[in-house]
């Protein structure tokens, strides 16, 4: 099988370039990035970031011919060769596939990431209905892998002041939640020509989200919040 | 975090990212919109010379049958059927219909298509 | 919002056009300006106008936040784009409402 492979190391390299590569699959090789690491115990200078291996910690979200996707749940039969490899487009490459995405996790801070209630703790746990806990359902698997951020033009454009889909995503899940009590504030910090409404519905993300989950549907949920808001 | 003064390579060439079809509709929407509102002011003078004179309304009645015009005419329908079509489709979105993955990637097709389809009919009108 | 709004009325509009020219053309320019000057359709055709505008205004100035970065080019280009919406305004008030020789 053929590969194109992205390499850039910064204190050998001035500029990134493709590198070729060519491996006979074996019988075990189901998912790309078994491949890859059979490539690297090849030429151990490819770097790739990778740790569960299994679609869990979004370690290696790589750009797939074109597509973002994780390479350790790419089914690397599937691909059309050669398969063509970079790292996730728009954030500074460290080297060769692995990127720098502290802007990705800037903007995921920027909604506050976590559970707001001043309310007095119950004794034990704050308690949902499963009614309740439902409407997280969708929203609470995200893995932060930024396959989806880093495919939206609207992220292309306006990286540092639009959300992205992955923050919205994750705001809409605090938002969803029966237990948060700050939904007013979450909803007025996005109500903003560029935080949310940068947004064109291209739902790129929705189409690449390894987890099949669907970022799109969260921000129009948040949009329609918004509209009835000010009605 | 990178340190600013390490010069890091960014891949960013959106020719070699990859356009699903919603992408596509989008993009020309987004083209669409700025051709038709780059054709206002023609579009407004037509208008204005309609509503002159006896003189300047036939003036616009032999404008119109000239073949460059209806060569300009086309596109603009096209772009105009596009861009209806793709705004309705955003409008449907609002109020959630055909918001789910399969059916906005079908229905960014029938706008891609239908934009089409409609240019083609003024194609076959007007010549 | 304002995008939405004008654009179904635009919609509406075209649609009501269409249908009249396909279905009674005006044949000469008396019955062309009778039927424009008439009240139903000067009002109707400025709202249209004006609703064009109103979306052109954000639909271009999107265009523009998401391509033109630089700050100075920024607000140039949208001076540049409020000024030409403003003249065809005008324009188009002299058209649809002042009197004519």
């Amino acid at each position: 099988m053929r590969f194109s492979i992205f390499r850039f190391d910064p204190e050998r390299d001035k500029k990134p370039y493709m590198q070729d590569f060519e491996i006979e699959l074996e019988a075990a090789d189901r998912m790309l990035l078994d491949v890859i690491l059979r490539l690297k115990a090849r030429d151990d200078s490819l770097t790739i970031r990778k740790s569960c291996r299994e679609g869990v910690c979004g370690s290696d979200a790589i750009n797939i011919n074109g597509r973002n996707g994780l390479a350790c749940i790419t089914n690397v039969r599937e691909l059309k060769e050669p398969v063509v490899l970079r790292p996730l487009p728009t954030f500074p490459v460290i080297r060769d596939l692995v990127v720098d995405i502290t802007r990705f996790f800037e903007q995921y801070h920027s909604i506050k990431p976590y559970l707001i209630n001043d309310e007095p703790a119950p004794e034990r746990e704050r308690l949902q209905s499963p009614e309740d806990r439902e409407k997280l359902n969708g929203l609470y698997e995200c893995i932060l892998c930024a396959c989806c951020t880093s495919q939206c033009p609207s992220s292309w454009w306006n990286p540092e002041k639009f959300v992205g889909p992955a923050g919205l995503l994750q705001a809409d899940r605090f938002i969803a939640d029966s237990r948060d009590r700050a939904t007013r504030e979450r909803l007025d910090d996005l109500n903003d020509v560029y935080r949310l409404f940068r947004c064109r519905s291209i739902m790129n993300c929705t189409e690449v989200c390894p987890k099949g989950l669907a970022p799109s549907r969260a921000i129009e949920r948040i949009r329609l919040a918004l509209v009835k808001d000010s009605l | 975090m990178l340190r600013p003064e390490n010069k890091r390579p960014v891949f960013f060439n959106p020719v070699l990212i990859q356009m699903p079809v919603g992408a596509l509709t989008s993009i020309v929407h987004r083209v669409t919109g700025i051709l038709l509102a780059a054709g206002i002011p023609f579009t407004i003078y037509i208008l204005d010379l309609s509503l002159q004179s006896d003189q300047s309304w036939s003036r616009v009645v032999h404008l119109l049958d000239a073949w460059p015009f209806k060569a300009i005419a086309i596109v603009f329908i096209w772009a105009l059927a596009h861009h209806l079509l793709a705004g309705v489709r955003h409008l449907l979105g609002d109020v959630d219909v055909g918001s789910g993955l399969i059916s906005a990637r079908r229905s960014a097709w029938m706008v891609n298509l239908g934009g089409l389809a409609v240019g083609l009919l003024a194609a076959g009108a007007l010549l | 919002m304002v995008q939405r709004v004008s654009a179904v009325y635009m919609l509406l509009f075209l649609v009501f056009l269409l249908f009249h020219f396909v279905l009674t053309p005006p044949h000469s320019y008396q019955a062309w300006r009778d039927w424009v000057r008439s009240p139903f359709v000067g009002i109707a055709a400025s709202v249209f106008f004006a609703a064009l505008l109103a979306h052109v205004w954000v639909g271009i100035r999107d265009v523009v936040l998401d391509y033109v970065r630089p700050i100075g080019a920024r607000v140039l280009a949208l001076a540049l784009l409020g000024l030409c919406l403003a003249g065809a305004g005008a324009w188009l008030v002299r058209i649809l409402w002042l009197p004519r020789p």
